[in-house]
């Protein structure tokens, strides 16, 4: 029978490594995925998904249950990125050329879900669109398109009420839709 | 009755179900009514598949070599500074703890005010032997700093005819 993530949790705390090891298992892939949509460049992705994994061993003990471990995760992930975002935006050359490289990635994908150029144009656009958005308004975007989490999950990771993510979700989606509005 | 541009706001928080049950009543009626809210909606659906499709068509890392630096980054010894601040910062920490940092700085002055951290005066035991006449009579002196004091050790190189004399005073001998 598989245990729960609370379950695994405690053996955690009682510094079983294999018990960490599955947790990783379960959560390495969603967590990368939500930093990459708040980043957009693979390797600093990368990096910040071990730096959490890495916080969230150190601090394990401290986790007494009180939310669930994914949103516990999550709140120290997007924690991260978001420093890591703003201080990669101060250096905006750096992110043009991160912005770039994102792009020529995404053409070299092969399982393409936009087929034609009118696709390809939004999705760029898109991209584009979402970086322009604060990490705030980012984050709710990523947490709920990608993640599907609840206002209320939302809100616990980035310590705000249901009301703040409705609010940001709601103008975040009104500015990305103005940018795309020829699209969609 | 709400306006169009309360509705609007209202159709992705209904969208995503976060709405009361009343609210997204509310919410349907009005956008099955009105070709401009639900264009609204139809336009937010789309951007929210596209959205979903952008972000989730990133290529997927594999666990193993994300494990293996993980397990590297745990296991590497942390420089012995930022070791003694975690564990310091545990303890520390906690709430009902903090009493502890006034605490050991009280310990402290008063340790340092009885002298604990007084410098000790170092050890500076001093020997000399000097021959005092010409038939192999010799004196000897120790000075032992800790215990303040001085053995004056008369003897004769002669075997069997040593004239020892133990003498101790806590003044220094005149020499």
């Amino acid at each position: 029978m598989e245990l729960s993530d609370w379950e695994l949790v405690q053996k955690c705390q009682l510094g079983e490594i294999g018990a960490f090891q599955e947790l990783v298992s379960r959560y390495q892939q969603k967590v990368y995925l939500v930093i990459l949509g708040l980043l957009r460049n693979p390797d600093d992705a990368m990096e910040v998904a071990q730096e959490t994994f890495f916080r969230a061993y150190r601090k394990i003990k401290s986790f007494e249950g009180g939310s669930s471990f994914y949103t516990w995760l999550y709140r120290i992930a997007v924690n991260i990125a978001i420093d890591a975002q703003r201080r990669q935006k101060r250096n905006l050359l750096d992110f043009r050329d991160n912005m770039d490289e994102v792009f020529e990635e995404q053409q070299e994908v092969a399982k393409d879900p936009f087929a034609d150029v009118h696709e390809k144009e939004l999705r760029e656009k898109l991209l584009s669109a979402i970086n322009d958005l604060t990490p705030e308004h980012k984050a709710v975007i990523v947490l709920r398109t990608l993640e599907g989490l609840s206002y209320k999950d939302i809100g616990d990771i980035l310590g705000c009420s249901e009301g703040t993510v409705m609010s940001r979700l709601h103008y975040a989606r009104k500015k990305l839709q103005e940018k795309l509005r020829a699209f969609l | 009755m709400k306006s169009c541009d309360e509705i609007r706001e209202l159709v992705g928080a209904w969208g995503d179900g976060e709405l009361s049950q009343a609210e997204a009543e509310a919410v349907r009626l009005h956008v099955e009514g009105c070709s401009a809210c639900a264009e609204e909606r139809r336009q937010l659906d789309k951007l929210n598949v596209s959205i979903k499709s952008v972000l989730a068509s990133q290529q997927p890392i594999a666990f193993e070599p994300f494990w293996r630096g993980l397990e590297r980054r745990i296991s590497e010894k942390r420089s012995w500074p930022a070791g003694w601040l975690d564990r310091l910062r545990m303890p520390l920490g906690r709430p009902n703890l903090a009493w502890g940092i006034p605490a050991l700085i009280g310990l402290a002055l008063v340790l340092y005010s009885l002298g604990v951290w007084k410098e000790q005066t170092p050890r500076n035991n001093f020997a000399a032997v000097e021959s005092i006449d010409a038939y192999g009579r010799n004196v000897a002196l120790l000075r032992e700093n800790e215990t303040r004091t001085t053995v004056i050790w008369l003897y004769q190189n002669q075997e069997g005819d040593n004239e020892t004399s133990g003498e101790t005073s806590d003044q220094s001998p005149a020499f």
